[in-house]
């Protein structure tokens, strides 16, 4: 196990920069999950990470040792790919084998490893089998296995869960989770699934265009999101945002004004940010009203749409506009048609710059 | 989904009648071997001859050196096969696995040679070997039946390079292969259908070519292969079709044995589970 530590590794095809200058340092034993929506670099910096993709320009160090101009083979990392992987025309067990045998590992050691990984996840019973025999769980299992086995530095895995039905993926989220409390390697995770990120990252580092937008802890991420794309890509539903004026230190947004405490020297057109969970049906500080255009039932939730004067659709959504999304609680049948008072507590808002998208 | 009953015969008639087609040919050559000289020309034809000539094919194995053209035929078709999968093994990866300037226009130019007519490449080929002193030697087949099969080849191999996913490449990189390593010890055991189907079809190319044997070994009977040998039993005023026929069937054999060998390989599907 290793810490590893990415300093400013950049990657460009001719003119086109996919990755600007990129440092992270992560610490050994560590779980970190690199997440953005499609194209950000997220994968393209995995790729560089494992010595499959040279980088432009930059170092990665992985413990003490500089691996930049490493092949994949010597820089003791093991990966876990988004397809599996899996050789068709080996079993199992030459499977998980392999890159100890590619390492001139001797024969009893070679099975007693194997079979050690293959107890870990599940797959003794499968140690003959191809990989066309396999469900999807049990490949995915055999290509964890592959990782494991060669007890390396560092795990790097792109996208794995994405190939499974959803309640694999759960299932196999919270293996993944166990597996590396258990045997404590440093991660390196992508995805794009905020859910994925949230509920297995001792850190995150949220990208979108080649660069890195936030790096935190999940609760950090949720809480203070450094600026705009981060405040809508983290949390589900996403945040809502609003068009609205600061000045002086007041506010217009929902049709009224409100004092705050925040960002009071900032002066113009400014876009708030309120959680749908902080929306709520009771009596709070702020009140408006509302003709809902859809309430969706989740039982003892209800998630009430609605359109406001100066709403916005948050950046990564899909563009489906349903307007704003209050997260209320409440059990009862809720008047579609009728108005309902909604209110926040403007402690909840969240102001960002208009032009810069920065967190004010 | 049922089919119904017209789809059922429509669907028989075509296959029984593309069969047909096929088959008649190897049918009317076994016939012609086993009829009688007298059987061959009355009309209408015979279709089973009455007395099946069975000791035409000792005798004509006994007459001419069937078994000397076959090995000079089987020595020429392999080293064709050898070399021709050598260069479009290498070739067709490349082209399919690594983005280079021009890379697909190469491409595309490697498979032009393949529009021109053999005959086209006869005299300038005739030439080059003439200046190595090569002409009557085996190797003008083996050479000249490579620039026939070269570029075919590497387009089929690309195309089935491609079908198969980089990631089992970098997963076998990651696992302490080299570039080359992967390839040979992942990429091309995966491969092997259409490595078969490849090398069939180079093997096939290079036993039936006459245009060649014919321009480059006419003077070395030594090295005449099957194709041209049996073109020098027709004689000027009488040719024995039954003898040529009989003859022709030994030289059917060996494609056939060969195809059965290589048809379990020629079963695609080798990729199934490697990914979702």
């Amino acid at each position: 196990m290793a810490n590893i530590s990415i300093r400013n590794v950049s990657k460009s095809y001719g003119a086109l920069n996919v990755l600007r200058p990129f440092s992270l340092e992560i610490e050994d034993g560590e779980f970190v999950v690199l997440v953005g929506p499609s194209g950000c670099g997220k994968s393209t910096m995995l790729k560089i990470l494992a010595g499959l993709e040279p980088a432009s320009e930059g170092q990665i160090f992985i413990g003490e040792r500089e691996v930049t101009d490493l092949s994949p083979g010597d820089r003791d990392i093991a990966m876990v790919f988004q397809n599996y992987a899996l050789y068709p025309h080996l079993t199992v067990r030459q499977n998980i084998g392999f890159g100890l045998k590619m390492r001139g590992t001797d024969k009893a050691e070679l099975d007693r490893r194997v079979d050690d990984a293959a107890r870990i996840l599940e797959v003794t019973p499968y140690l003959d089998r191809k990989p066309k025999d396999l469900s999807g769980g049990q490949r995915q299992r055999v290509a964890l296995g592959r990782a494991i086995v060669r007890q390396p530095q560092a795990f790097l895995m792109d996208e794995p869960l994405s190939n499974l039905d959803a309640k694999l993926r759960v299932h196999m989220r919270a293996e993944i989770g166990a597996l590396h409390k258990r045997i404590g390697v440093t991660t390196v995770y992508v995805t794009h699934d905020q859910v994925e990120a949230m509920t297995m990252a001792d850190r995150v580092v949220i990208m979108q265009g080649g660069i890195i937008q936030q790096i935190a802890a999940p609760d950090e991420l949720f809480n203070n999101p450094a600026n705009l794309f981060v405040a809508g890509f983290i949390g589900s539903p996403g945040m809502n945002f609003l068009n609205a004026d600061l000045t002086a230190g007041r506010l217009t947004a929902f049709g009224q004004q409100m004092e705050l405490t925040r960002a009071a020297n900032h002066h113009g057109p400014v876009i708030v940010g309120v959680r749908p969970e902080h929306l709520t049906l009771n009596d709070a500080p702020v009140t408006f009203g509302v003709r809902p255009t859809l309430v969706e039932s989740l039982g003892s939730e209800k998630y009430v749409y609605f359109d406001t004067e100066g709403a916005r659709i948050a950046d990564g959504e899909d563009g489906k506009t349903k307007g704003l999304i209050a997260r209320v609680s409440h059990s009862g049948p809720l008047p579609r048609q009728e108005e309902l008072r909604l209110g926040f507590d403007p402690a909840h808002l969240y102001l960002f710059d208009a032009r810069t998208g920065a967190r004010l | 989904m049922k089919r119904s009953f017209a789809q059922s015969l429509a669907l028989y008639a075509t296959v029984i009648f593309t069969l047909a087609m096929i088959l008649f040919p190897v049918y009317w050559l076994l016939v012609t071997a086993l009829s009688t000289t007298n059987e061959l020309y009355r009309l209408p034809p015979t279709f089973w001859p009455a007395d099946p000539q069975w000791g035409i094919f000792a005798r004509v194995w006994a007459a001419k050196p069937i078994l000397l053209w076959l090995w000079n035929s089987m020595l020429a078709a392999v080293g064709s096969v050898a070399l021709s999968m050598l260069v479009s093994v290498s070739a067709g990866y490349a082209l399919s696995r690594y983005s280079m300037r021009g890379g697909a226009t190469m491409g595309l130019f490697v498979l032009t040679a393949k529009m021109l007519p053999a005959t086209l490449l006869v005299i300038p080929l005739f030439s080059i070997f003439s200046s190595f002193g090569l002409i009557g030697s085996l190797w003008t087949l083996v050479l000249a039946h490579s620039t026939m099969i070269i570029p075919f080849a590497t387009w089929m191999l690309k195309g089935y390079f491609d079908t198969i996913p980089k990631e089992l490449e970098q997963a076998a990189m990651v696992d302490g292969c080299s570039p080359i390593g992967a390839m040979v010890r992942v990429v091309l055991p995966i491969a092997t259908p259409g490595l078969a189907a490849t090398a069939l079809y180079a093997f096939v190319l290079s036993w039936a070519d006459y245009a060649y044997a014919r321009t480059f070994l006419v003077n070395s009977p030594d090295n005449w292969t099957a194709n041209l040998g049996i073109t020098t039993m027709q004689g000027e005023y009488v040719t024995y079709w039954n003898d040529i026929s009989a003859a022709s069937v030994f030289i059917a054999v060996p494609i056939i044995a060969i195809y059965l060998f290589l048809e379990r390989y020629l079963v695609g599907g080798l990729t199934a589970g490697a990914e979702k």
